[in-house]
């Protein structure tokens, strides 16, 4: 399976409620998100007036630009399918793409703070977060949308899709062809691909003619470049070796703690 | 990330007072430090508690709160409410953030500085209550009931408002909801069909939909939001009519970029066409409408070509729209409009929005007007007295009324003209609560020096707004997630569905926080050392609410079993009263010396070298209420001006410069905010976000942010037929670098 999120313009009205539920949910600090809204115009468009939003997020791509370039050692990690219970092992470094439900992720405890994956990602759909910080990182931790898998898993849609004040957020499962997400998808519904790379976003918008060509035109990103994601993964293998090692006892031990540093201080 | 250091921690500091750690800590044994697990949790295995409503503004949509360690993590929709649903938007999202905010009163508090420059010095809720009960006892004492002024705003502003007006007595009660917001709209729907028509229309059945100035997206109530867009889908054409490609226009078939001002011109030239072209509906007309034929003849002049001179727009633009609503009435919602205190014309425009909604036959029809069939409940609250007509200061000598169509209360400008000259007699004391008069009401300037003059003000707030800072003695209020109060009915917002109706009660969802009360308790004290004990009504905010459900036979013990809402089947809300009429010509507004027939008065046109201001909303800002809000903040932190790109090019204004504002009248904004350029606008207008700009240095996220719209609004415009405000008749130039910049023509 391959969970998508369809962004449907027509109904879309640019409140704001999608990040802002996000932001309650996940915690996230008040300068960041892993979801946003940008306006777009009103500008002139091929003779007429137009004007719609960009509701952006991780589009959990198909070939995604950021596993790859996280430098974290590789480890073996166990995939179950919430669906049929399946198990597969995977060799993952701190972030991956689920062999079965698509979503991409990161283990918080293993990441370096390195940011070569938020440097990866045409989309900015990932940031550094400074408030997460424990002894492999004091850098803080990647941090992006989730598609909300600890809610999927509970049974629960995504905070924003159920928050979403007009049903523009439509999700689910595009592998599956009698879900509203492939009917979208059948219908027009298209995927922001980076220009010059061919990641398979996950992410899919619909809308009015004029609408998507603003969108597509204002909003299309360059591929990013992957030489300063290296590089910044390169000097995070340099310099945190010792970082490294304690996050593999943190994986065994106290897996899954952080310092919680305080800001106020600083 | 182009935010500085400085920033972030700002940020930061503004949120953590509050903010404790929400995720459980582990102390690590080897080394001491304290730990957390390292990915936040989400609120979904919280506790739930229900029976929120929510208040970020005033559409009231039903919540359930995550609950953590006694504190709230998160508000959601209730999942059982016919209205909002699980949805609610960005404010009510971040209703957390103004629950915790660091920035919120907390104690009672007493002005030893001056008014306007506070300084604040913390006293007891016992010394707080005595000096507003013997120095508001003192003004009526010394300038009678009358002598008290009122500026209430929300629901918590009800209970004291009905005790200074029924009680103490006086009628110089001022609503913002009424005299600078939907009050003309209310009493001009009032002459014309005997109703007030909220924002019944049933837009999710219409084939189509007008707004005029209506911003939806930008201005978001969250089931109206629904029906907007159900319309939409369901394939309903929408008519936007805006000076500016606002949210709506940009999802429009047909917009109309009309000139400021003139919108009655419009309505009058489309109405006639459809009587010229008898495609009204006659049959509608013939068996509900009253005065059509004098209506008919004092529309007359207004053809199309006469009215595109006028709006500035093509005639044949004003024909494409009568003949889309023609071709599909009666199925056509005109909106009524929320806020539409605009140019000071404003009672003719929503006469004119009335009467069109008649010719169309657009009443009491599927995707018409047609108002939701709620369910009763009580209204405790302090005994109505009989009419008296004494001391009110919208009755003349001869006892009759100087604006005649007024909403309920005395309008804006006969209070701060008596208070200002003394004459017919003094305004000295004033009870604020829950408004933002400084920021709320044309002429600040004006506003200021009505509350210098005044022997006692008192506030009563959430947040250390602007108009807080002229308290005498400021008191701090329990918030929406922490008091009973409001009793919100309603009916599922899709009339072709199943017909059902619903009782919500608000409850709260935490215990208050630090010395907050709430209005029953407050008032009642005041009134106790008024002299007034014996007229309490009730004696606590949880016994009006008994009271009020049991009229409905429910109690808040039954709600709180129905997880915060009680439901029950609806009746048909298509059918018509017996007695409905629609009245084309009104005669007792001929009466008092207004036109009978809906008519057009032109308004001031921007002197040479200025552009008119107009101002809207933005979808995560409840005018200033929601200010100090630091994620509503974050998401937009200043009110960008929006300027014609043509417009700015020739005065050399790039999207992004930082800039200034000042008025025809010499009025400078006292902050700055950048510049918006593009096509969407008018050559002749500017357009800002409301409610931005606060000087309150004690709100500190939102204090200087953007332009406060209403500092720049000192013209002051009064619509003759109901003293309600006029607020966009200010014009202003842009100062970049010192320098002041013309518009051109």
């Amino acid at each position: 399976m391959q969970y998508a999120m369809i962004i449907d313009l027509e109904r879309c009205v640019g409140c704001h409620a999608c990040t802002i539920a996000c932001k309650a949910e996940w915690e996230i600090p008040v300068e960041f998100g892993r979801n946003w809204v940008y306006r777009l115009g009103p500008k002139q468009l091929d003779g007429t007036m137009a004007s719609t939003y960009y509701p952006g997020l991780c589009n959990h791509c198909t070939e995604p630009a950021c596993v790859p370039e996280c430098p974290a050692d590789p480890v073996e990690r166990t995939f179950t399918s919430a669906k049929t219970g399946e198990t597969v092992k995977m060799e993952v470094a701190a972030t991956w793409k689920d062999p079965f439900d698509g979503t991409v992720q990161i283990d918080k405890s293993r990441c370096l703070g390195c940011g070569a994956c938020a440097e990866a990602c045409p989309y900015n759909a990932r940031y550094v977060n400074p408030d997460l910080v424990d002894d492999v990182s004091s850098d803080g931790k990647a941090d992006k949308c989730t598609f909300c898998q600890p809610r999927l898993l509970a049974g629960l849609e995504p905070a924003c899709v159920q928050t979403c004040i007009t049903g523009a957020r439509i999700f689910g499962d595009m592998t599956d062809p009698k879900s509203e997400v492939s009917a979208y998808i059948k219908k027009g519904a298209k995927g922001i691909e980076a220009t010059g790379g061919s990641l398979g976003p996950n992410v899919y918008y619909f809308g009015k003619a004029k609408d998507i060509k603003l969108l597509f035109n204002d909003s299309t990103p360059e591929v990013a470049d992957l030489e300063k994601a290296r590089k910044r993964a390169m000097f995070a293998k340099l310099v945190k070796p010792a970082v490294q090692k304690a996050g593999q006892i943190g994986l065994l031990g106290a897996a899954g703690t952080l310092l919680f540093q305080d800001r106020n201080k600083v | 990330m182009a935010f500085t250091l400085n920033r972030r921690s700002f940020l930061q500091a503004a949120t953590a007072a509050a903010l404790a750690v929400p995720l459980a800590k582990v102390v690590s044994a080897e080394t001491g430090v304290v730990k957390t697990p390292i990915d936040p949790k989400g609120t979904f295995e919280d506790k739930t508690v229900t029976g929120g409503i929510c208040e970020m503004c005033f559409w009231r949509c039903q919540l359930v709160g995550k609950l953590r360690d006694d504190r709230l993590v998160k508000l959601e929709g209730n999942p059982k409410s016919i209205d909002n649903g699980r949805s609610i938007c960005a404010r009510g999202n971040a209703g957390i953030k103004y629950l915790y905010d660091p920035d919120r009163l907390k104690y009672p508090l007493k002005n030893v500085g001056k008014r306007g420059a506070p300084v604040w010095k913390r006293i007891s809720w016992d010394e707080a209550l005595n000096e507003c009960g013997t120095r508001l006892k003192g003004v009526v004492d010394k300038y009678g009931p009358h002598g008290i002024s009122v500026f209430p705003h929300g629901s918590s502003a009800k209970y004291p408002m009905h005790f200074f007006e029924r009680t103490v007595g006086t009628h110089n009660v001022s609503e913002a909801s009424f005299f600078q917001c939907r009050g003309v709209r209310d009493t001009a729907y009032l002459a014309t069909i005997g109703k007030a028509p909220g924002e019944f229309v049933d837009m999710p059945n219409a084939k189509a939909i007008m707004l005029l100035g209506g911003h939806m997206g930008e201005n978001v109530h969250v089931s109206h939001i629904k029906q907007y867009i159900q319309g939409l889908q369901n394939g309903a054409k929408l008519i936007v009519v805006d000076p500016r490609y606002s949210a709506s226009a940009a999802k429009s078939d047909i917009w109309v970029q009309i000139k400021p001002g003139t919108d009655t011109a419009f309505l009058l030239a489309v109405m006639n066409y459809l009587v010229k072209n008898k495609k009204y509906n006659a049959e509608f007309v013939d068996e509900y409408g009253d005065g059509f034929d004098e209506f008919a003849e004092a529309i007359e002049s207004w053809t199309p070509e006469k009215a595109a001179a006028e709006c500035d727009i093509p005639a044949a633009q004003i024909k494409e729209v009568a003949e889309l609503l023609a071709a599909n009435a009666p199925h056509v919602a005109i909106h009524p409009g929320r806020h539409v205190s605009w140019y000071g014309n404003d009672f003719q425009r929503q006469r004119s929005l009335a009467c069109l909604t008649g010719l169309l036959g657009a009443y009491y029809t599927v995707g018409g007007w047609v108002p939701a069939k709620n369910p009763k409940v009580g209204g405790t609250s302090w005994k109505k007295k009989e009419a008296n007509h004494e001391f009110n200061l919208n009755m003349d000598k001869e006892e009759e009324p100087i604006y005649p169509f007024s909403p309920p209360g005395t309008p804006t400008e006969l209070i701060r003209d008596a208070a200002l000259t003394g004459k017919p007699y003094a305004i000295k004391g004033c009870v604020i609560w829950g408004q933002n008069p400084i920021q709320t009401i044309p002429g600040q300037e004006k506003m200021k020096k009505v509350l210098e003059q005044m022997d006692f003000v008192m506030c009563v707030d959430v947040m250390p707004t602007d108009a807080t800072m002229w308290a005498d003695i400021l008191l701090p209020e329990v918030s929406y997630l922490e008091r009973y109060d409001l009793i919100k009915t309603g009916t599922q917002w899709d009339f072709s569905k199943e017909q059902q109706q619903y009782i919500a009660a608000r409850m709260p969802l935490v215990e208050p926080m630090f010395e907050r009360k709430d209005q029953v308790f407050i008032t009642n004290a005041i009134a106790k050392i008024m002299g007034y004990e014996k007229d309490i009504p009730v004696k606590s905010i949880e016994e009006l609410v008994e009271k009020d459900l049991a009229v409905a036979k429910l109690s808040l013990a039954q709600l709180r079993k129905e997880d915060g809402i009680h439901l029950m089947p609806g009746k048909d809300p298509y059918q018509m009263p017996e007695d409905f009429e629609v009245i084309f010509f009104n005669e007792d507004l001929e009466d008092y010396g207004f036109p009978g027939a809906p008519t057009y008065i032109p308004v001031e046109q921007p002197p040479k070298g200025y552009a008119r201001l107009l101002y809207g909303r933005v979808p995560v800002h409840t005018f200033n209420r929601t200010q100090n809000n630091v994620w509503l903040h974050f998401a937009m932190p200043q009110n960008p001006v929006w300027i014609n790109d043509e417009v700015a090019q020739k005065i050399g204004l790039s999207d992004g410069d930082t800039v200034e504002l000042v008025n025809s009248e010499g009025f400078k904004s006292k902050t700055t905010t950048v510049v918006k350029v593009t096509p969407g606008i008018r050559k002749d207008s500017v357009y800002m976000a409301h409610g931005y700009g606060s000087m309150n240095p004690l709100m500190s996220v939102g204090v200087k942010a953007g332009i406060d719209d209403q500092s720049l609004i000192t013209k002051i415009s009064v619509d003759p037929e109901t003293g309600a405000h006029g607020m966009r008749n200010n014009f202003v130039k842009l100062i970049k670098d010192g320098k002041v910049l013309d518009i051109p023509a």
